[in-house]
């Protein structure tokens, strides 16, 4: 009888974590490359990504910039990633949002600059990859009603929201001051809030997922392979 | 639950509600690089008046309550300190005019703010925090005349985030704003017309 308990308390568990999983796991992410050049990269060299901030509705959140930045950084052919703040510190004030080169033509006028050239050579960037993008939700439906009384409390109802990320990042290269290429990757993924007594977010990762496609695809551009 | 933890529960929401409903004080904190520009060859004389120094800006929400309290001009002497020994060979603080001719300076800078703007997303209905600043710049001869004045405005924006309060997204917005006026100022000085005609003329 225990036998059958236990049994029955894990086949629950695991049926749980499958819907959970299929739920969570609800997310599709699409990647496009377009090559224009030839990339390698020596262990000496490093690449800085930075984001675009020029738009006026959104901004490219430092966040993803350094999320990707940590997958490149991590596993087989690991790139040396120079964080963006240190890097815009650094060259400060040639890469704030008004004042950072948008094309590659701009970056040719910069490095003729020698503190700026001097800069770069120190830390051995190889590459600038500039990501702009961000996640838009949308498609918000449901209601979720929550309430507390004497007696305890609880939340009753169904959410549920659809959410888009769409990230563009471009690679410049610093020693050719030619842009090698572009990567672009979308995801879109829907969320859910049942709530029976207890809220039970089950959450799309969509810009987890849209950050580490766009990493390990960079860090193979970047190989060149 | 006895009486008095009922009073006391009472008291706390109580204090909630009037907390909730008070001005909120937004000190702006963050650093600021130095700028790698080429310095100019001269020596400048610097006078922050009380105006800046004690700069705040008060946010209303539409019902005409106040609701943010942003002081910035700690921030702006800050940001000034950074970016002005970068820019000029040789730069001294002073309180007054007066006191300028004692030390031999070429001229005197008098940075003002004009104007502060703040847009929330609660009333923009955009995603970013946003900030804007309207300075008017003064370049003075040592002994007060005038050289130049003109008009900068700068701007900063920042994404707004779950899990981050107002204040640190104002905070943060407001730090973009004050890079981009030291990175506009830096760059831009020697090209307002009147300062390039005084620069050529030392």
């Amino acid at each position: 009888m225990k036998l059958y308990l236990l049994i029955m308390k894990h086949t629950r568990l695991l049926s749980a974590s499958i819907l959970l999983t299929l739920f969570v796991s609800c997310t599709s992410t699409t990647v496009d490359e377009f090559r224009q050049g030839e990339t390698g990269i020596e262990s000496d060299e490093s690449v800085v990504i930075l984001g675009r901030r020029q738009a006026s509705d959104y901004e490219t959140r430092s966040e993803f910039i350094s999320c990707v930045g940590e997958g490149m950084n991590r596993g087989e052919n690991a790139i040396n990633v120079v964080p963006e703040q240190e890097f815009v510190d650094a060259m400060f004030p040639w890469f704030e949002p008004r004042t950072a080169p948008l094309r590659t033509q701009d970056l040719e006028r910069l490095m003729a600059e020698d503190v700026i050239a001097e800069k770069m050579n120190d830390f051995g960037i190889r590459y600038i990859v500039w990501v702009d993008g961000s996640t838009v939700q949308s498609g918000r439906s449901g209601s979720l009603t929550c309430a507390v009384g004497p007696g305890g409390g609880g939340c009753f109802g169904f959410g549920t929201w659809e959410d888009d990320s769409n990230f563009d990042a471009r690679i410049w290269d610093v020693g050719g001051l030619t842009s090698v290429g572009t990567i672009n990757a979308d995801a879109t993924g829907q969320s859910y809030i049942p709530a029976f007594f207890v809220p039970i977010p089950l959450i799309a990762r969509v810009e987890a997922n849209a950050c580490q496609r766009l990493a390990n695809q960079l860090k193979q551009f970047v190989n060149g392979s | 639950m006895n009486t008095k933890k009922w009073k006391n529960c009472g008291l706390a929401l109580m204090m909630l509600i009037i907390v909730s409903c008070g001005v909120s004080n937004v000190v702006i904190v963050g650093s600021f690089p130095t700028p790698n520009i080429a310095k100019l060859p001269i020596f400048v004389a610097v006078i922050y008046d009380d105006a800046l120094r004690e700069f705040s800006f008060m946010e209303y929400t539409e019902t005409g309550e106040e609701e943010f309290n942003i002081e910035s001009g700690g921030s702006h002497i800050q940001l000034f300190n950074a970016v002005l020994p970068a820019m000029f060979d040789e730069v001294v603080f002073v309180d007054t005019i007066e006191e300028v001719q004692a030390t031999g300076a070429d001229a005197i800078f008098a940075p003002a703010i004009e104007e502060f703007q703040l847009a929330l997303p609660a009333k923009t209905k955009l995603d970013v925090y946003e900030v804007w600043i309207k300075y008017n710049m003064r370049l003075l001869t040592a002994e007060g005349d005038y050289i130049a004045d003109w008009v900068l405005t700068s701007y900063g924006k920042t994404p707004a985030e779950t899990f981050r309060s107002t204040e640190a997204a104002i905070n943060d917005a407001a730090i973009v704003a004050l890079r981009d006026l030291a990175s506009s100022f830096s760059l831009n000085f020697g090209q307002v017309p009147e300062v390039q005609t005084w620069l050529s003329n030392l």
